[in-house]
C-alpha cells in the first residue's frame, strides 16, 4: 500500500476529527500537498453533504403535541399478557447474558452426550447372552458376555432327547461336540 | 434552570410523567430522523419512534445512567429500526412505494430546474446506494450524519468497538462513493 492509499483510508476519520493530533497533522499535510488525496477529500465531503441533505435537511419535522398524545395513549393502555411475555422474551434473547447462555448450553450438551466418558459409574452394563441353534440335530451354541468382568463364555452343547423337535430325529453318526 | 437528561430520568423513575414528557420533547425529532434514515418510510419511522419511547418508558426504572440518555434511547431505536428494516426487506414492494414518496417530497424543495435534475438524480442514486448497505453499515452512516456522534458513542449505541465503527464507516462511504462516482 503506497502513501496515498494509506492516507485515503484515513481521510474519513480525519474529517470526523477522530484521529489524534499527530495523525491528524500527517494526514492534513499530505492532503494539502497531494492533488489526488485532495480530490478524494472533496469527493468525501460531497458525499457527506449529500447525505446530510437527504437525511437531515429534508427530513420532515414531526409535531410534538400529536406525537406525545399518541405515545401517552400507548403508555396508559394496558398491554395483554402475551405481548408483555413476548417483550420480556425478546429482552432476554437480546441481552448480553444470552451470549453466555449459548456456549454454556453447548458445554452442557457435550457433557450430557459424553457422560459415559466423564462418569464411568453411570455407564450402562452391556451384558449379552444369546443361544443359537447350529443345525437341525439339536446342536446349539450359547454366547454369554459379562461386561463388568469382561468375560466371554462360548458354550457348545446338544439338546437332550425330548428337549425339542429336532431330538425326534436321529442324529447322524460322527463325533459330537 | 434547565434540568439535565439524567436529572429528568431520576424524576421519571420516581413516577414524574412530565419529566418523561420533557425527555421525549428533547429527543423525539432526532430519534425520528435516525429511524427514518434507516427505514426511509415516514409512517414506519413514526411508529418505530413511538415504540422506542414506549420501550424507554417501560424500562426507565432499570436505567442506571451508565451511558447518556440519548445513547440509551438511540440504542433502543436503532435496534427496533434494524428489526423493522429486516421485515421491510422481506416486502420490497412496500419499500418501493416508500422510496417514491420520499423522492416526491424532495422535489418540492428543489428550486433551480438544472440543479433540480442533478439533485434529483444524485438523491435518487444516493437513496438507492444507502438502501443497498447492510443494516449495520447504514446505522453508522445515519448516526454519524444526523447526530454527528463520535465513534465512541456510535460504538456504545451499536454495541461494537470504535475500530469497528471506523471500519464500517470506511466501507459504507466507499460503497456510496463507488455508486455515486458519476455524480462526484
Amino acid at each position: 500500500m503506497n502513501e496515498c492509499e494509506r492516507i485515503e483510508n484515513s481521510i474519513g476519520p480525519w474529517l470526523d476529527h477522530e484521529l489524534n493530533a499527530a495523525e491528524s497533522e500527517v494526514v492534513g499535510a499530505h492532503v494539502t500537498a497531494c492533488s489526488r488525496c485532495s480530490d478524494a477529500r472533496q469527493r468525501l465531503e460531497k458525499i457527506d453533504r449529500a447525505l446530510s441533505s437527504v437525511l437531515v435537511d429534508e427530513a420532515p419535522k414531526i409535531e410534538f403535541a400529536s406525537f406525545w398524545r399518541e405515545l401517552k395513549q400507548q403508555i396508559e393502555q394496558k398491554r395483554p399478557w402475551r405481548k408483555r411475555l413476548l417483550e420480556q422474551a425478546g429482552d432476554w434473547a437480546s441481552a448480553p447474558r444470552a451470549a453466555w447462555a449459548v456456549p454454556a448450553l453447548i458445554a452442557v450438551l457435550i457433557a450430557v452426550l459424553s457422560y459415559q466418558s466423564y462418569f464411568p459409574i453411570w455407564r450402562s452394563r452391556n451384558n449379552f447372552a444369546t443361544v443359537e441353534s447350529i443345525d437341525s440335530y439339536g446342536r446349539n451354541v450359547a454366547l454369554l458376555r459379562e461386561d463388568g468382568s469382561k468375560t466371554t463364555v462360548i458354550w457348545l452343547y446338544q439338546n437332550q432327547e425330548g428337549d425339542d423337535e429336532a431330538a425326534e430325529e436321529t442324529p447322524p453318526a460322527g463325533p459330537a461336540f | 434552570m434547565e434540568l439535565s437528561d439524567w436529572e429528568l430520568v431520576q424524576k421519571c423513575q420516581s413516577g414524574d410523567m412530565s419529566a418523561f414528557q420533557e425527555l421525549v420533547s428533547r429527543h423525539h425529532q432526532k430519534v425520528y430522523m435516525v429511524i427514518l434514515g434507516l427505514l426511509r418510510n415516514r409512517e414506519d419511522a413514526l411508529e418505530v419512534s413511538q415504540e422506542t419511547f414506549l420501550r424507554a418508558y417501560r424500562k426507565i426504572g432499570g436505567f442506571k445512567g451508565g451511558s447518556s440518555f440519548y445513547t440509551w434511547i438511540y440504542r433502543i431505536g436503532v435496534n427496533l429500526a434494524i428489526d423493522a428494516q429486516r421485515r421491510q426487506k422481506r416486502n420490497p414492494l412496500e419499500f418501493r412505494d416508500s422510496m417514491d414518496s420520499v423522492l416526491e417530497s424532495q422535489d418540492e424543495v428543489a428550486r433551480d430546474p438544472f440543479a433540480e435534475l442533478h439533485d434529483r438524480e444524485l438523491r435518487e442514486n444516493l437513496l438507492k446506494a444507502i438502501n443497498d448497505l447492510t443494516a449495520e453499515h447504514k446505522a453508522v452512516i445515519v448516526l454519524r450524519t444526523i447526530e454527528g456522534l463520535s465513534y465512541k458513542d456510535i460504538g456504545a449505541i451499536l454495541g461494537c468497538s470504535e475500530g469497528t465503527v471506523m471500519s464500517r464507516l470506511h466501507y459504507a462511504r466507499k460503497k456510496l462513493h463507488d455508486k455515486l462516482r458519476s455524480f462526484l
